[in-house]
């Protein structure tokens, strides 16, 4: 099958501390990728790698075949979104805020289009953010600010969706619509990828999972093969019980 | 399109509206009639039909002293709030003003070494001393933005900690320079407290291209400035070149800020507190911010500058004594009112 995304012998290192070393990995059109692992083991400089925000300073990357250097910043925004860790929130309204992932898509001084506010209000929609449109984002509580993130991500409209730790400040319910969206997503042929820290929301809602640790891929594989009380162990030092939910037979991680 | 026709249309009046008033107050009050007179002498297709009833020395007033002050009170307002508005979106911090990286203190620097070393004393020399200024303001920009990188990018903290360290360094030589320097101690004094003071049409031609060219070029960047606000990698994925952006918007705030203060001194408050307010009421949408800001800071200004001249008439009080005056409460109560703002 087609990759969109390919990553090969890639390493990256902060000064002269190494993050990625020799990474190799490929992500296909329509799947939801699950990124997990420890603290400090590379999971958001693989993202900002993949969007190109950081440059590898050994191996390669491609995005539709082509290296990710050679595309312009522009054409790599409509190519691919990221939603960072750390977002700023100033005083923008809601509906503004949207309109901005439609930033690669008009000029330096002209107006979103028709198209774009329209695919703002669906983005807001599904995201339920609309009937905070008017509000300023400053305003609003952790976890409604992330989703309208979220929405700017889905008004990008972009082949590849990347989001690092995208549920961190919500609750149960809009944890699992969050992954549910993404799921969707995936479904209409997009390539998601999120860092997780729940182990069981990437068990049950992910196609594919990466598990990092310390720089380098430990496993890789669905959720069912991967996420063995071995692993667990090997990778977070936490044993675990060997379960499986009872209706969806999808593992469960509980200590 | 309509609303904003009607607005520039509006915004238009009133400044020229506070055009007239502002230059017929003073110790010597003109009438408005004579001002309005006087003006429309100077405009070819009109002058004809003016019948001009007023002495030459009250002409002088106003054509010569009053109104090249008045006109750089609304450039130097205007200009110091939209630098404002650029340091604050590239630094990404609300409390950042046009001073933040040197300007103010490599200017005061420039300044005094002017006016103690090179400019023969009195109103005389006020012709060169912008250029001192200047210069000063430029070789601390450049210092303050070599400090401020990390790994070869402008990182905003290590920028503002650079600014905060050159500016204290500059502001002792120039204490140094005035407890060696006494004699001249008064234009010193007057010039680093700020004030349009005896300003004249040479200082407004020194100013005016700059803040005319910044505040396009600010237009021309407002769009990357409102992705800018996300964070530096949601910028970047929304298609933004974060460095070339950084590096452009602070060599425009910087050259704007420097135009000011060379020919006015270091006048505070307008250039934080304008922007700062006018986000906290209409949001953070940049082209609306700068064009805001524009007139807003402006008329600002103007209007402290002609209390600050008539207020204690026939003595002048230096005009940053009225910005901050008038300026702190109000922004005081534009915190308190609650409006939500957190960076």
């Amino acid at each position: 099958m087609v990759e969109k995304i390919r990553l090969d012998g890639v390493t990256y290192a902060y000064g002269k501390t190494p993050v990625l070393q020799e990474l190799s990995l490929g992500l296909q059109p329509s799947k939801f990728y699950g990124v997990v692992g420890p603290n400090g083991a590379g999971k958001s400089t693989l993202l900002k790698l993949m969007d190109g925000y950081l440059d590898p300073q050994q191996g390669v990357i491609t995005l539709n075949d082509r290296p990710l250097q050679s595309y312009s910043l522009r054409e790599l925004a409509q190519e691919v979104a990221l939603i960072p860790q750390h977002s700023h929130y100033f005083p923008f309204t809601v509906e503004e805020m949207v309109l901005l992932g439609r930033t690669p898509f008009y000029t330096r001084l002209g107006q979103p289009s028709a198209k774009d506010v329209q695919l703002a209000q669906e983005a807001m929609q599904v995201t339920e953010v609309a009937h905070l449109a008017g509000r300023l984002v400053s305003d609003l509580s952790g976890g409604e600010r992330q989703r309208v993130t979220l929405a700017r991500a889905f008004a990008q409209h972009t082949k590849v969706l990347l989001l690092d730790e995208p549920t961190t400040h919500l609750d149960l319910e809009h944890q699992i619509n969050t992954c549910q969206l993404l799921q969707k997503r995936a479904q209409e042929g997009v390539t998601c990828l999120a860092v997780l820290h729940d182990l069981n929301l990437v068990a049950n809602f992910c196609d594919y999972v990466f598990v990092l640790g310390r720089g380098s891929l430990v496993k890789e594989g669905p959720p069912t093969d991967v996420f063995t009380p071995e692993l667990i162990q090997k990778v977070f030092h936490v044993s675990v019980p060997s379960l499986l939910h009872p209706v969806t037979g999808r593992p469960v991680i509980v200590p | 399109m309509r609303p904003m026709k009607g607005s520039i249309a509006l915004v238009s009046l009133i400044t020229i509206a506070a055009i007239v008033v502002a230059t017929a107050l003073g110790s010597v009050p003109i009438p408005l009639g004579h001002v309005l007179g006087m003006l429309a002498s100077r405009i070819p297709g009109i002058r004809d039909f003016v019948q001009g009833d007023w002495s030459v020395a009250r002409e002088v007033i106003v054509l010569q002293v009053r109104l090249p002050r008045v006109l750089l009170a609304l450039v130097v307002g205007g200009g110091l709030s939209v630098a404002g508005v650029l340091f604050q979106g590239s630094l990404r911090n609300p409390l950042a003003d046009p001073y933040i990286i040197g300007v103010s203190s490599g200017a005061s620097l420039g300044a005094t070494l002017g006016l103690l070393f090179f400019i023969p004393q009195g109103l005389a020399g006020f012709g060169s001393l912008p250029l001192f200024a200047f210069a000063g303001a430029m070789l601390a920009t450049w210092i303050v933005s070599r400090l401020g990188q990390s790994r070869g990018r402008l990182d905003p903290t290590s920028l503002i900690l650079a600014g905060v360290a050159v500016g204290a360094a500059l502001t002792a030589v120039v204490s140094l320079l005035m407890v060696l320097k006494i004699q001249n101690l008064t234009d010193v004094y007057l010039w680093l407290m700020g004030s349009l003071s005896g300003r004249g049409w040479k200082h407004l031609a020194v100013a005016t291209p700059y803040v005319f060219a910044g505040v396009v070029l600010a237009l021309w960047q407002a769009k990357d400035l409102n992705v800018y606000l996300l964070g530096e990698e949601a910028a970047h994925s929304l298609g933004i070149d974060v460095q070339n952006l950084q590096r452009w918007v602070l060599v425009l705030g910087s050259l704007m800020a420097a135009a000011c203060v060379s020919v006015s001194g270091v006048i505070g408050f307008v250039g934080l507190m304008v922007p700062h307010a006018l986000r906290l009421i209409f949001g953070a949408e940049h082209r609306r911010l700068i064009l805001h800001s524009l007139w807003v800071g402006a008329l600002f200004l103007l209007v402290a500058d002609t209390l600050a001249r008539t207020v204690l008439s026939p003595t002048e009080l230096p005009v940053g004594i009225i910005t901050a005056f008038v300026g702190g409460p109000f922004f005081i109560y534009l915190m308190k009112r609650g409006s939500g703002y957190h960076g």
